[in-house]
């Protein structure tokens, strides 16, 4: 990471194209956002949005257009970048140096600075906690809770502070319509509507994390601040946000005479919001599963206490405890330790040896007996000071020996040791170490086996269309691909492939294929045909119970066609940009690698100059998403259409949906998510933004 | 927020969609004319399709309760779900509509 501290390092700025030249220079000669002396040399990179920018970039900044629509608000979770600034003409920050200047303090931070007009329509809560999640700085389960407190208290800095607007009490449909007209009028003029909000996050020493709402106006604090009258009731909502707010937080503060509000949240507790228990439930699956394929922790280790009095193991237990070790297991005999220990394999037994039912003695020789067991570390603790017991335990298979009464010192040392031992964890890490850059490198590449950004804008320009993808690899390796391939002047060859399963097995299959779609020749055969020969080459190559769901299409912008062959992929959406209208085109087909002689159909459909085309990845629509469901095909549809007639033409449809998708999924997916959208365009225009995207200016001021 | 309107017979139903927050002053004020103009005796709010609702949009369906009430018409909220179900939870307001799965 670059410090913008370090006055010798250039910072990088991510810059929107709709910005002038003169625009940027005087935002980045603007010292009291950025420094006291701005660092230079700044180097900047622009882009139309911000699936233009290389998401591998750190940033230091990013401006924001004015106004910025929902796809600059993506560059909140699609950029490696903490501080994001709106770009417009009333900018005035001077009042604010102390909230950006202690945000300079602090690591573990986002910043982001809009003005009242543009921030009034935007979803800034939901996109400001779905970039906190995607940061690992508040975890799923928290997350509802944040939102909903970061919506209110956002709510009351922009509408009683910076437009000064009075709503309390219960409100009247002629006061509400009164109201109304004079938000609209505040956010207009320039005294209101130009003024800033500021929205900070950071993580503070003791986990918990910090989120700052400052404004420009006059602040919000009610009359009274321990007023904990009950949430809505009979009453209107308006302006009583107070309580709400403070029943969602660890603690609330005010600064700057009530024109920054301070919202702690501790991340162990829940608020009165909890996430849908539905959606909670598939996180928790997710998590087993990974921590189930991954390696033991010590911390993490389980530990049987076997000892006859309760007194004995409760102080064992305690000491344990207290040094972070809390999976514990205990048992109050020889017998029942043999039981306990088939049904939890422990990592470590710390051993009684005067036991009923079965001593010490003979719980060793029979773990030791057992090939599952022979190597579990066992501690046998023992008041006997005899040196023929000593010398017996050891020989019937004790890995180390305590005196009571316990030294707690000494326990702790013991344990760990012996978990060391167990665990073998310098040797794993080492190799864990090793194997992680090894799977840092295959992720690389199989992120590179998907065209970047910059050459599917450059293609799509080339055949009059705006194609816009977003791939998000799972928290392993996945299976996902697509691509495009240029047959001739007006045929354009798409696939998307989702191979089953993830890991090293699928990325290792998403090569192969590559390898076999970029060796062939026979690209501008029919789709149907082409998926055939695909089929029998991997048939050969893939192992048996290994297969993938493909799709490849040809897009014939002289026949105005789409045809298409699917082997039993996602249903693509076929819509209209016009009306935003989509159906799903039929994806079935037999898997690739399942039958040596599978038939594939060409389907053909018509595709003219208003049409587009999404294809996506099974993750799109079989993730857990925060209501506890699945997005249901009519969802998606619906969400399309939103999305079309929201913007019209001036939308990458890929990307939009998948920062809606984000919104809603956890953010770490279990499957690789890819979203690709072609749609018909005015070619010259595409041409044109295509050319002056991604472009990079250095300069120094 | 996004809605639609549809009569029959005696009972109006309004389909709402996407987030319900203090910035929908004025689609939720057409929405609450056109209820208006509709007379009907049932006024169903059908909110399954709303994600996400704040303080202000509980105080906006409060306020559709209170125009259903002046024109004697029995208001509904169906279909809650998610936030917006845990929001209509914590604010009590099964004591203040009929509400429908």
């Amino acid at each position: 990471m670059v410090s913008d501290h370090d006055k010798q390092s250039p910072i990088t700025v991510a810059v929107p194209q709709c910005l002038s030249t003169d625009d940027v220079k005087n935002m980045l000669a603007a010292t009291n956002i950025w420094d006291q002396s701005p660092p230079t040399p700044i180097e900047q990179v622009t882009g139309t949005s911000p699936e233009d920018l290389p998401n591998n970039m750190a940033f230091s900044y990013c401006l924001l257009p004015n106004n910025p629509g929902p796809d600059w608000l993506g560059s909140l979770i699609r950029l490696n970048c903490d501080k994001f600034v709106e770009h417009f003409d009333g900018i005035k920050l001077d009042d604010l140096g102390a909230v950006l200047d202690s945000d300079k303090a602090s690591q573990d931070e986002l910043l982001i600075v809009l003005s009242t007009r543009s921030a009034y329509h935007l979803p800034i809560a939901r996109k400001f906690v779905t970039a906190l999640r995607h940061r690992g700085l508040i975890n799923e389960a928290t997350a509802p809770t944040v939102e909903m407190a970061v919506q209110e208290s956002f709510a009351n800095s922009l509408i009683h502070g910076n437009l000064e607007l009075e709503a309390s009490g219960h409100l009247s449909m002629e006061s509400f319509n009164e109201l109304g007209e004079e938000t609209q009028k505040r956010l207009a003029s320039s005294t209101y509507g130009d003024r800033v909000i500021v929205l900070t996050a950071k993580k503070l020493k003791n986990g918990h994390i910090t989120i700052s709402i400052s404004d420009q106006g006059r602040g919000f604090i009610p009359k009274s601040i321990d007023d904990e009258t009950e949430m809505p009731g009979q009453e209107s909502t308006f302006g009583r946000g107070l309580p709400l707010i403070k029943s969602l937080c660890h603690s609330v503060t005010f600064g700057r005479d009530g024109r920054t509000i301070n919202l702690t949240f501790d991340q162990a507790t829940t608020g009165i919001l909890p996430a849908d228990p539905a959606f909670v439930a598939a996180i928790d699956a997710q998590a087993t599963v990974a921590y189930e394929a991954g390696l033991r922790r010590p911390e993490n280790a389980t530990i049987l206490i076997a000892d006859d009095t309760m007194l004995s193991r409760e102080i064992i237990a305690t000491y344990l405890r207290a040094d972070g070790f809390t999976n514990l297991v205990f048992a109050k005999d020889g017998e029942d330790t043999l039981n306990q220990v088939k049904a939890h394999d422990p990592d470590l037994i710390i051993l009684d040896i005067i036991m009923p039912k079965l001593d010490g003695y003979e719980v060793c020789k029979a773990l030791r007996a057992d090939p599952l067991f022979a190597s579990t570390p066992i501690i046998a603790q023992t008041a006997l000071e005899e040196n023929q017991g000593r010398t017996q335990i050891f020989e019937d298979g004790a890995t180390d020996l305590i005196l009571k009464p316990l030294n707690k010192a000494e326990l702790i040392a013991r344990t760990k040791i012996h978990l060391e031992n167990r665990l073998l964890v310098k040797q794993l890490q080492a190799y864990q170490e090793r194997t992680q850059s090894e799977l840092d490198l295959a992720r690389d590449m199989q992120e590179n086996l998907n065209p970047a950004a910059e050459q599917y804008r450059g293609t799509g320009a080339d055949y009059g269309m705006r194609i816009s993808a977003t791939f998000q690899m799972s928290s392993e390796l996945g299976g996902d691909m697509w691509g495009l391939v240029p047959i001739d002047a007006h045929k354009l060859g798409v696939y998307i492939v989702d191979f089953a399963g993830h890991g090293l097995g699928a990325a290792l299959n998403t090569f192969r294929l590559h390898s076999l779609i970029w060796s062939d020749q026979i690209r501008d055969l029919n789709p149907g045909a082409y998926l055939g020969n695909l089929n029998r080459h991997l048939k050969g190559l893939l192992p048996v119970g290994q297969y993938a769901t493909m799709l490849y299409g040809i897009i014939d912008r002289g026949e105005k066609t789409f045809s298409y062959a699917s082997a039993a992929c996602t249903s693509p959406l076929l819509g209209d940009s016009t009306t935003g209208n989509a159906r799903y085109l039929d994806g079935s087909g037999v898997p690739l690698g399942v039958i040596r002689d599978a038939k594939y159909e060409t389907r053909q459909v018509p595709f003219d100059q208003n049409s587009f085309l999404l294809l996506y990845s099974d993750a799109l629509v079989e993730t857990t998403l925060d209501d506890g469901q699945f997005l249901s095909e009519e969802k998606l549809l619906s969400m399309v259409q939103q999305t079309i007639t929201a913007n019209r033409t001036d939308v990458d449809l890929a990307a939009q949906i998948a920062d809606q998708f984000m919104d809603r999924a956890p953010a770490q997916l279990s499957d690789d998510f890819t979203i690709v959208s072609l749609q018909s365009g005015n070619s010259v225009n595409i041409a044109n933004e295509a050319k002056r995207s991604a472009s990079r200016t250095d300069y120094t001021i | 927020m996004n809605y639609s309107t549809e009569q029959t017979d005696k009972t109006t139903i309004v389909t709402l969609s996407g987030r319900f927050t203090f910035g929908d002053h004025s689609s939720f004020r057409k929405l609450i004319e056109e209820i208006r103009a509709h007379e009907s005796e049932t006024q169903v709010l059908d909110i399954s399709g709303v994600e996400f609702i704040d303080s202000a949009g509980l105080g906006m369906l409060l306020l559709a309760r209170d125009e259903g009430e002046k024109a004697r018409a029995s208001v509904v909220l169906r279909g809650a779900q998610g936030q917006v179900k845990r929001m209509l939870e914590v604010a009590r307001f099964d004591t203040l509509f009929i509400l429908e799965d």
